[in-house]
């Protein structure tokens, strides 16, 4: 039996569980993280290199 | 010809080095001072600690790296700092202890003390691998030793005996929760993979007011059609996962098989176990500063958290009062314009998350985290500017914010190539910014995060791809920190 705290918590579904591993969904979500890392480098450097 | 001098070869050193060596001109030096022979990937330290990997996998000798690529290498702890010289030499040096007792003395024109944490297992009563009765896996040494404890329970559970593992912080005021974060998962998702899951009592322990703080006050997620806190996503993964949690705790003592802990709420609890990994708390290493008469002048460059002194404004206010200008951009010390602290070794002006004491006045509430990302980012914009300055430039010419600069973060909950999952994460901007992001101080679009195989494909090739650059291998300067 859960606990009472993992009682009141969210829990996936066996839908969400299955995609997670889920190899094609997966390499298209690959790549979209990776865009957004990215996105996130980009705008994080200022200009690295020296003037 | 100028000598730039780096203290320490973690992340952020190491990447503050490799630059500065690249950008210079043959007639300058770089010389890099660390007490330990090799570089470490920290974040694979994790699995180091479930048994997955070997130390010498996160591993590698500095030695001929720094050989190859024209960086000096003195193996020795800093100590002292001297930014005058002293009477007879006007000329700033450092001075360093290389294990066998001897002295180095290190001139430098421009010096970056990027020393990182002292590990402070001291600061809890029992706690740590040497002496303590907890495990680690700050460093390759440690995960090994957690690695081999974990071994030993596997065995025990095997032959039918039921275990509890506690995992999590060690004081109140530690960070890093994400590193005790991933090694939980990664330890229950093992305990699955070895058959014995059904044999393990599973608990987190940690100072965070609510799951999914991390050091950063959490973030708010765009998911399913809501804004979700972080806690939300943390507790289903631990709900889904059988894992149970203390929060808003601060383990006072670690004895054999047990812990005891107070919370904010003025409680005493205890928690028993067989398997304990707890991180310690940090501080500055501890270096010491004096001015050309020997006079000691540690306080004026260091933060009594030993962390050093640089352009944030350090002024006590209330939480309401922080603001993201608060944080430092150039990492310049305010005395000596020569002197640059990168990554952890810079003192932060306040925390993140929001401070909390107990009605016994004791701390609870995680200190930031600088980790990773940032460290590296900080090291390349410090190098930067000293570069620009060696050719003239009056003032550092780079800024590395923390409030002005995202973080990618991928936290391993399972190794498999198939069935194995991370977290991935993105903020921007580290520390929020309540000016720029009224609702909750960061961007909703490029803040976000999800659980799923991917993640762990990124760590994989992360883990990879950084101990490539950090070998300094061809190419090297164009993998993004």
């Amino acid at each position: 039996m859960e606990s009472e705290q993992a009682s009141y918590a969210t829990k996936p579904t066996r839908f969400t569980v299955f995609m997670r591993t889920f190899v094609p969904w997966q390499a298209w979500r690959f790549a979209m993280i990776n865009l957004k890392m990215i996105d996130i480098i980009r705008r994080s450097h200022h200009g690295d290199s020296p003037k | 010809m100028s000598r730039v001098v780096v203290l320490g070869a973690g992340i952020s050193g190491h990447t503050a080095a490799a630059f500065a060596r690249s950008w210079l001109g043959r007639g300058d030096t770089v010389t890099v001072v660390s007490p330990r022979p090799d570089y470490n990937w920290v974040p694979s330290n994790i699995w180091v600690g479930v048994g997955l990997m070997k130390p010498a996998q996160v591993t590698f000798p500095l030695a001929p790296v720094y050989e190859r690529a024209g960086i000096e290498f003195v193996q020795a702890a800093a100590r002292e700092i001297h930014p005058e010289g002293d009477r007879e030499h006007p000329a700033p040096y450092a001075i360093a202890e290389s294990r066998d007792g001897l002295t180095h003395k290190v001139p430098y024109d421009f010096l970056i003390n990027a020393t990182g944490p002292a590990l402070r297992f001291d600061k809890t009563d029992g706690l740590g691998p040497e002496g303590g009765h907890s495990l680690s896996v700050c460093l390759p040494q440690h995960a090994a030793q957690a690695a081999a404890a974990l071994a030993q329970e596997v065995e025990r559970m095997r032959k039918g005996e039921r275990r509890r593992f506690l995992v999590g912080v060690g004081h109140g005021t530690c960070t890093c929760e994400g590193a005790a974060f991933e090694y939980i998962v990664n330890l229950e998702f093992e305990l699955r993979n070895r058959g014995v899951r059904d044999k393990a009592e599973i608990t987190w322990i940690t100072n965070e007011y609510e799951l999914g703080d991390f050091g950063m006050g959490g973030m708010h997620l765009k998911r399913g059609g809501y804004i979700t806190p972080s806690s939300i996503f943390n507790a289903s993964l631990f709900a889904e996962r059988g894992i149970d949690w203390i929060t808003r705790a601060h383990v006072k003592k670690v004895e054999p098989g047990r812990v005891l802990y107070e919370t904010l709420d003025g409680s005493e609890g205890e928690q028993g176990f067989e398997f304990a990994m707890l991180l310690p708390p940090f501080s500055g290493v501890g270096l010491k500063a004096f001015d050309r008469d020997g006079a000691d002048i540690t306080d004026r460059l260091f933060m009594p958290n030993e962390f050093m002194r640089v352009d944030a404004d350090y002024t006590p206010k209330p939480y309401e009062d922080w603001r993201a200008s608060d944080w430092p951009r150039t990492y310049q010390s305010p005395d000596y314009q020569n002197i640059f602290a990168a990554g952890i070794a810079f003192a932060p002006p306040h925390p993140i998350s929001v401070p909390h004491k107990s009605p016994s006045g004791t701390v609870i509430a995680p200190a930031p985290p600088r980790t990773g990302m940032p460290s590296a980012m900080i090291g390349k914009a410090v190098a930067s500017s000293i570069v620009d300055m060696i050719g003239g430039a009056k003032a550092p010419t780079h800024t590395a914010s923390m409030a002005e600069m995202g973080a990618a973060c991928v936290a391993s909950a399972g190794a498999n190539p198939f069935t194995g999952t991370a977290a991935s994460m993105t903020v921007f901007p580290i520390v929020p910014d309540f000016e720029r992001y009224p609702e909750y101080g960061r961007d909703k679009d490029r803040t976000f995060g999800e659980i799923g195989l991917a993640g762990h494909w990124i760590k994989i090739m992360l883990h990879h791809l950084f101990l490539y650059k950090a070998r300094l291998r061809p190419g090297w300067r164009h993998i993004p920190e």
